[in-house]
């Protein structure tokens, strides 16, 4: 038996996006590789020590808890990653833009410190609220798409 | 016995891992959490290593912790955790109920004496 047999054994069993079963396996290694280095110091058996970890670890029982604990955070982050730039492209259109919602002068746009506001604080709140900087950073650039879809199509007006 | 023991183990470990960061003071990781709280109970109460960690991750999303991972990619990292003020708000509440149980049942029980 080794590490990453007892690994692979959690890591079947909790079912989680990639990310966060990478930092969870990761986490469980340590404290394996803790137990088997106090073994060795102890000049005790390191396999006897890494399946006794195992066994006071319990496999199924931590995989179940682990994925519990874990359960609907990546979907929670997904669906607020797309919620917020949307939220946030509807106030700088409204804010920002022409009343009407059309084009306008686009260097006048961007001369509003307003325009800036929203920008930024599209930026910020998912850097604020995101665990990942790549979900804020996929938040904000579709903010910029949706941004530029509302200014250059009049048809959305409303 | 032990099963009721097991039970009270289990509704009292957010406050006990609270407890033993606050009064530490500094970054711990997972396994040195679970030698020191066994330490601290001369054995007298075993703290299952697997359900430490999802208790530990979920104090975390509550904001009761704060965690981050010690050493390089590539390397043995180790994530540690500290109490956020949060937590320590959370704990001096959890021991205050804790001391208006304790005090109840030791009263309930006929172990200890009303307080004047």
């Amino acid at each position: 038996m080794t590490i990453d047999d007892v690994l692979e054994g959690i890591r079947v069993r909790l079912n989680l996006e990639a990310e966060t079963e990478y930092d969870v396996v990761e986490e469980i290694r340590a404290h394996l590789e803790q137990v088997l280095d106090d073994a060795r110091a102890g000049g005790g058996d390191e396999e006897a020590a890494l399946r006794d970890a195992a066994a006071r670890f319990g496999i199924d029982e931590a995989a179940g808890e682990l994925h519990a604990a874990h359960l609907g955070r990546g979907l929670a982050d997904g669906v607020a990653a797309a919620a917020l730039p949307v939220l946030f492209a509807l106030v700088l259109r409204w804010l920002v833009f022409a009343p009407g919602g059309s084009a306008g002068d686009w260097q006048e746009v961007l001369a509003r410190p307003a325009f800036w506001a929203v920008a930024v604080a599209a930026l910020l709140v998912p850097l604020l609220r995101f665990p990942r900087w790549r979900y804020a950073l996929a938040s904000w650039a579709f903010f910029w798409a949706l941004s530029i879809i509302f200014f250059c199509f009049p048809a959305l007006r409303w | 016995m032990a099963r009721q023991i097991d039970q009270l183990r289990k509704g009292t470990t957010t406050m006990a891992l609270l407890k033993l960061l606050e009064d530490v003071g500094e970054p711990l990781h997972g396994y040195a959490i679970i030698q020191r709280l066994e330490a601290r109970t001369k054995g007298a109460l075993e703290f299952k290593e697997g359900l430490i960690y999802p208790t530990l991750h979920r104090m975390e999303q509550e904001g009761l912790l704060e965690s981050r991972w010690l050493g390089e990619p590539g390397t043995r990292r180790r994530k540690v955790y500290t109490v956020t003020d949060q937590g320590r708000r959370r704990l001096r509440r959890e021991l205050l109920e804790w001391e208006t149980f304790s005090d109840g049942m030791g009263l309930l029980l006929g172990l200890s004496e009303a307080r004047t």
